[in-house]
């Protein structure tokens, strides 16, 4: 379904979240004060890689208005973080690795005298080499960043013998590609409060995209106990992972805990620049071959990430990279090798796409070329060595088997776009000169185009796998209850960063219950309201909340049905919750029988006990069939495709009204209605590192317009489709994937955080530059492929990435068409594409 | 106060604000800070990004590049300033933004509505090139802008509607 407003019926919601948006009136955790607080700032090192010889604090500590000053003597736990491996010094003791690193904080009355006194703060260095190229990083005599040494991270992945499968290869392409240093660039930079209350516990006000990990590691930095700290992590100001790791808060949290009172810090944008995350830049040779008629055979990788001065994910999204790096293709002889280095230049870490984005960028690319090479249609080419449907995963893993792939790539080809490619392509246009035929392109209105604009298709195709992969703690979770105010309340540790977690929850609700939103209560970033559900990263919350709702709705419906049987005296078969409260269900269909709820209950108690939980057993996957069926509504596979479904209309909300919620939750025991559920992210059985078990699939083309005289590139049209399960969130749907392809025009066109010398050149969105409206197209697509395989238990797969994984290789591929040139290096180069006026079409130059 | 305060004076959502300010303050922070006006968001402070965006005697500027001082005696519209013809109403741009998902983390979004809102005071009916001109000093991250100018479309109907409609003359 092409999804927009008109087609998404009563599914197009205004966001729960939204008014307090439009007005204003959101405070966000920068936005906080408190009575008598202190602001803080942070001294980070000058060089980006040098010895610490001495450090005196005590004219800052002694300046009026200055109320503390933190040093790593300060740090009574561990002095470090990191979510995965805890490498990286809060407080530098001797040694500073990157520019960002941090070696004093400084709390004062106002901002302007915390900066002043940074100033006092004497630091001697002794300056080291400062280690620039991963390849640099891993020479014999190079300076040991850390006491493993440069090397992060290996991966490896060997299937068949490439060695001997190249011999027998009658093409082969080989190339080196290259990805820039992206920065997050959320428009809200890093910052927080930091509360000490009065019963000795810490509230830190902080935005993170796992509050409980950010618990878990600020307990670590204190030495106390997790339970002591309580971590509000939204509502959040945009992140796309860069707020996954610690930021302010082992400063704001050892600041308040010295000076006993509430601290404020709020990065300003050169320091999040500085001291934050960026994309890893990744340099990926591929060496790929075929044979006669284009099947692949053999495929040879090295990647080369720089990660930086921190392990912070590095090794995990390494491993994403290395599995991603053999796309949704058939290939009998492979060959991955990875490494991830440690370097001087900033910290490179998790970010939306968590290095699917470089290794597809360069899949795709091998991919355009082989075709090229074979003189076979691309889309063509890949049809014919793409993944069959039962084929494992890219690692030879177990993987839940849908028909994403051939889906998405069949709508890819009815796309009018692509169509329009190949009309042009059959009526004998050459490549390169499509500007000629604009004229008579009725959807194009440019009367005429000078010979050195260009324009060209390409269109690329994503496997991306969600959750954190095989072999790392993914825990699932959430709570469901009727509370003390009559509401229906969820509480889950996602976060809301603006994805529209809130509002795809207030659908589910409906959903499931067909109640007023007025009923329903969501609580979610508050380590001490909610369950431990797990992180808002990996694609996952929406699967994940789903997930949970489907296994707690059965028991809740059963409570609170029959406490309304006790207090009315009318059958719990006969009521059904709706708008306001439990209603009577208007005829004997749909009738929900006790007994069998009951059995669903059972089983899914023992499918949440099971020892295997990385592994869903068949008779989990019944239940939640079955108890599908029950209400059967828009979730399940039959019902997919119908997003437009007026769920709040059916009859069952606006049945008699038996009893108010708040009626019965008033005649009730609380904690008879209080319904919790843990479970682990669906993973694969298989022993594979990082290996996935649920994949999306998504198929990208994009037209662009190549200026050769400037270089310049213009996108002109975006197609995307998206195999992703049933579409809860329309509105949220869109808004994941439109500002995931422009997030993706930034990564190919202009974003890069140029470093020299271990010192950021792009300091702020002056230099750094990311697309701004003057670059959004009017035609940008969004196709949604609902269609899940009969019994699937997982429900809507979550989209935050995969909008921004595979339109890079699209726009390449049509820049090649467009004007003849490949390009290996993003942001695209602009000199690359320009050509000398008056010499025509290029030589050699004849792609399909 | 510090002695190098002045009186200043301006008038700030239709009210007249006096306050003691020094001259080396922006006017970003005098709304922040002082007037606790935290609609106004704080994001690049060079001018690039549009998050600080007030009105200021009806035309657009970034507050991050005001100072204080040389608002004295003007008329300046922050977030919190617009809304329907009731305070409790949302005003049409606000109403459009909110319905065409305009916004997702919404950190932008206070600056991107009242860029709008200086555009259509000016020009009730603007073609796209005209609304890419007016916005393109505000960045957003979340959204791919798609859901931004579908918002500023419809709200250019429902402005000029509201405008023509006599019930709603004040």
């Amino acid at each position: 379904m092409l999804l927009n407003r008109e087609n998404s019926g009563e599914r197009w919601r205004k966001r729960r979240d939204g008014k307090e948006k439009v007005t204003g009136e959101l405070r966000y955790l920068t936005d906080m004060t408190a009575e008598g607080m202190l602001y803080g700032r942070v001294l980070r090192s000058i060089h980006p890689h040098a010895r610490i010889v001495s450090l005196d604090v005590s004219a800052a500590e002694a300046y009026p208005g200055v109320v503390a000053v933190i040093t790593h003597l300060d740090v009574p736990g561990l002095n470090r973080f990191g979510i995965a491996t805890p490498d990286q010094p809060a407080l530098c003791e001797d040694r500073v690795r990157y520019i960002g690193d941090a070696i004093a904080a400084v709390a004062a009355h106002t901002p302007e005298l915390a900066e002043y006194a940074l100033s006092l703060i004497h630091v001697e260095y002794e300056v080291l080499e400062t280690i620039t190229d991963p390849l640099r990083a891993l020479e014999e005599d190079a300076p040991q960043l850390h006491p493993e040494g440069n090397v992060l991270h290996r991966t490896s992945v060997k299937q068949g013998d490439a060695n001997e499968a190249f011999a027998g290869c009658a093409h082969i392409v080989r190339e080196t590609y290259r990805t820039p240093r992206q920065m997050h660039a959320y428009m809200e930079t890093e910052g927080g409060l930091f509360v000490p209350e009065s019963d000795g516990r810490l509230t830190v006000y902080a935005p993170t995209q796992h509050g409980y990990k950010d618990r878990m590691q600020i307990a670590r930095i204190l030495g106390w106990e997790e339970e002591r700290i309580r971590v509000v992590s939204s509502p959040i100001g945009g992140s796309f992972g860069g707020k996954d790791e610690l930021n302010v808060q082992p400063y704001g949290s050892l600041l308040a805990l010295k000076t006993g009172l509430p601290v404020k810090l709020h990065n300003s944008r050169k320091e999040s620049v500085r001291a934050g995350l960026k994309r890893h830049p990744m340099r990926i040779e591929m060496e790929t071959g075929i044979d006669l008629h284009g099947r692949l055979l053999a495929h040879r990788v090295r990647i080369v990430a720089d990660t930086g001065a921190y392990a912070t994910l590095g090794a995990p999204v390494l491993n994403f990279a290395t599995e991603h790096a053999m796309g949704p293709y058939r290939i009998p002889h492979v060959d991955v090798e990875g490494i991830s280095v440690f370097t001087n230049n900033g910290v490179s870490g998790e970010f939306r796409g968590f290095g699917g984005n470089q290794a597809i960028f360069a899949m795709e690319g091998q991919m355009d070329r082989l075709a090229e090479k074979l003189g076979m249609d691309p889309w063509e080419f890949r049809m014919l060595n793409r993944r069959q449907p039962h084929d494992p995963g890219p690692l030879q893993q177990e993987i839940w088997r849908t028909n994403g792939l051939y889906q998405v790539m069949e709508a890819l080809e009815h796309s009018t776009i692509w169509q329009r490619r190949q009309a042009r392509l059959d009526a004998g246009i050459e490549p390169g000169s499509f500007v000629a035929e604009m004229s008579s392109d009725k959807d194009r209105s440019i009367k005429s185009q000078p010979p050195w604009i260009k324009r060209g298709i390409g269109a690329a195709l994503a496997m991306h796998g969600a959750g954190l992969g095989y072999g790392i703690e993914d825990p699932a979770g959430g709570r469901l209850s009727l509370n003390a105010a009559g509401q229906i309340e969820v509480a889950f540790s996602y976060e809301e960063f603006g994805q529209g977690l809130i509002a795809t929850m207030e659908i589910m609700l409906i959903d499931l219950f067909h109640c007023d939103p007025s009923d329903i209560s969501i609580i979610i970033g508050d380590t001490d309201r909610v369950p431990h559900s797990g992180s808002s990263t990996a694609s996952r919350s929406t699967t994940m909340a789903w997930m949970a709702l489907q296994r707690l709705k059965v028991p809740f419906l059963e409570a609170i049905l029959q406490q309304a049987e006790r207090l009315s005296g009318i059958p719990a078969q006969e009521l059904t919750t709706g708008i306001g409260g439990i209603r009577r269900k208007p005829g004997m269909k749909d009738i929900m029988q006790p007994e069998s709820a009951s059995n669903l209950q059972q089983q899914g108690q023992v499918a949440e006990s099971s020892s295997n939980p990385s592994h869903v057993p068949d008779h989990q996957i019944r239940v939640y069939h079955e108890s599908l069926s029950i209400h059967g509504h828009q979730a399940s596979a039959s019902n997919a495709g119908q997003g437009s479904e007026q769920i709040t209309s059916s009859s069952d909300a606006t049945g008699e009204l038996v009893i108010s919620y708040q009626q019965l939750v008033a005649q009730s025991a609380l904690d008879e209605l209080i319904f919790d559920t843990h479970f682990q992210y669906p993973t694969t059985p298989d022993e594979v590192m990082g290996g996935h078990f649920l994949y999306t699939y998504a198929a990208v083309a994009a037209e662009v317009e190549v200026n050769t005289l400037t270089g310049n590139v213009r996108l002109l049209d975006t197609y995307h489709t998206v195999a992703a399960g049933p579409v809860i969130n329309p509105m949220g749907f869109i808004g994941q994937i439109e500002g995931g392809s422009v997030m993706a025009l930034g990564f190919t066109l202009t974003e890069d955080s140029v470093m020299d010398d271990g010192h950021y050149m792009t300091k702020n969105m002056d230099t750094y530059i990311i697309p701004t409206i003057q670059d959004m197209h009017s035609s940008l697509e969004v196709e949604a492929i609902e269609d899940l395989p009969e019994n699937d238990p997982f429900g809507p797969r979550g989209i935050g990435e995969i909008g921004s994984v595979a339109l890079a290789p699209a726009i390449t591929a049509a820049i090649r068409q467009a004007a003849g040139v490949w390009v290996t290096h993003l942001p695209v180069p602009r000199e690359r594409l320009i050509q000398p006026l008056g010499v025509g079409q290029q030589e050699g130059v004849s792609p399909r | 106060m510090n002695r190098a305060s002045m009186n200043w004076n301006a008038t700030i959502n239709g009210k007249e604000r006096e306050l003691e300010v020094e001259p080396s303050r922006r006017l970003l922070d005098v709304l922040r800070t002082d007037l606790e006006l935290t609609g106004t968001k704080v994001s690049c402070e060079i001018g690039r990004c549009g998050a600080c965006m007030v009105l200021i005697d009806g035309e657009p500027v970034n507050s991050c590049l005001t100072m204080a001082y040389q608002c004295q005696g003007k008329d300046i519209t922050t977030i919190e300033g617009l809304h329907g013809d009731k305070p409790a109403e949302l005003h049409p741009i606000q109403e459009a933004f909110l319905e065409e998902g305009g916004f997702q983390c919404g950190y932008c979004t206070p600056g991107m509505i009242i860029s709008t809102k200086a555009l259509l005071d000016r020009n009730e009916q603007p073609d796209e090139h005209t609304i890419k001109e007016a916005l393109c000093g505000n960045l957003c991250r979340c959204t791919g802008y798609g859901g931004i100018m579908r918002a500023v479309e419809s709200a250019a109907v429902k402005c000029k509607t509201r405008t023509e409609e006599p019930s709603v003359a004040e």
